[in-house]
C-alpha cells in the first residue's frame, strides 16, 4: 500500500501533468546534460589558463548551477519525483522502475565516478588548479547521480490521459 | 514485485478492462482499493506491466473472482465468447 506525503502531493499533482509527456521529459534530459557538458567545458577551459578561478568563471558557475534547480524540477516532476521519494510511497510498479534505472545505469555511474576521482586528480596534477580540480570532480559525480533521473526520464512510457470515469454500462 | 514484460510471450493478459467497464468502476477506484497509482492500472490493461501475485490476487478479490478469471498466460478470450463455449 501506497502513503500520501505533501511532497508526494506535489508530484501526483495534476497541474503538472503536461511535465509528464515524453517530449517534455527527453527536452529536460537533454537540458540537464548539455548544461552539465557546458559546465565541464568552461572548467577545462578556466584551467587551461594561468588565472584559473576568475570572477567570470564565478559567474558562469553560479548561473549553471541556479540554472540546475528548475531544470531538475521539471525533469523530477515528469517522473513523478521517484528517485526523492520515500519508499512507502510508491507502489510495486514504481519501485520497480526506480530498481531497473538503478540497475541499467550501474556501470556508467561507477566508471563516471571513477573519472570524477581520476579527471580531479589529473587536472591538479596538470595545471595546479585545486579548486577547479573540485569544480570537475564535483561535476562528473553529479552526472553520475543523475544517469538513473535521466534514464527514467528518457524510457518511460506515456501515461494514459484518458478520463475513465465516464465508462460504459 | 512485478516486472515490465520482455516480449509477447513474458506477456500477463488481464480482462480488467471489461470487467472495470461492465462493473462501472474508474481506474482510480481500483487503484485505491488495491494500493496502487492509478496510472499503474493503464500499464496493466496495456499489457506493460506484469503484477506481482500479490496484486494479481488483490485485484481478482476487488472484482469477486477468482484468479484465473482476470489474468493468464495465454491471451484472454471475450467474456461473450466464454459464456457461448460453457452453455454449448
Amino acid at each position: 500500500m501506497t502513503t500520501q506525503t505533501s511532497l508526494t502531493a506535489t508530484f501526483e499533482d495534476e497541474r503538472y501533468s503536461w511535465a509528464r509527456t515524453r517530449g517534455t521529459r527527453h527536452r529536460a534530459v537533454l537540458a540537464e546534460a548539455a548544461l552539465l557538458a557546458a559546465l565541464v567545458v568552461a572548467t577545462l577551459l578556466a584551467a587551461g589558463t594561468d588565472d584559473g578561478w576568475t570572477t567570470s568563471f564565478f559567474v558562469v558557475w553560479s548561473v549553471g548551477m541556479v540554472l540546475f534547480i528548475p531544470l531538475h524540477s521539471l525533469l523530477n516532476l515528469g517522473i513523478r519525483g521517484l528517485f526523492d521519494r520515500g519508499r512507502h510511497s510508491l507502489d510495486e510498479h514504481q519501485q520497480g522502475l526506480r530498481e531497473h534505472s538503478h540497475a541499467r545505469v550501474g556501470w556508467p555511474a561507477t566508471a563516471l565516478t571513477f573519472a570524477a576521482w581520476a579527471g580531479a586528480v589529473a587536472l591538479v596534477a596538470v595545471t595546479g588548479h585545486t579548486v577547479l580540480a573540485l569544480c570537475l570532480g564535483f561535476l562528473l559525480w553529479f552526472a553520475a547521480g543523475l544517469l538513473p533521473y535521466w534514464h527514467l526520464a528518457w524510457t518511460l512510457a506515456d501515461e494514459d490521459t484518458t478520463e475513465d470515469d465516464a465508462l460504459p454500462a | 514485485m512485478g516486472r515490465q514484460p520482455r516480449g509477447d510471450a513474458d506477456r500477463v493478459h488481464d480482462r480488467i478492462a471489461v470487467l472495470r467497464a461492465e462493473r462501472r468502476v474508474s481506474r482510480k477506484e481500483l487503484a485505491d482499493a488495491v494500493g496502487v497509482h492509478p496510472q499503474t492500472i493503464g500499464y496493466l490493461e496495456r499489457g506493460e506491466y506484469s503484477p506481482s501475485l500479490v496484486l494479481a490476487l488483490r485485484i481478482a478479490r476487488f472484482f469477486d473472482l477468482p484468479v484465473e478469471a482476470v489474468f493468464s498466460l495465454d491471451p484472454l478470450p471475450a467474456i461473450g465468447s466464454e459464456l457461448l463455449r460453457r452453455n454449448q
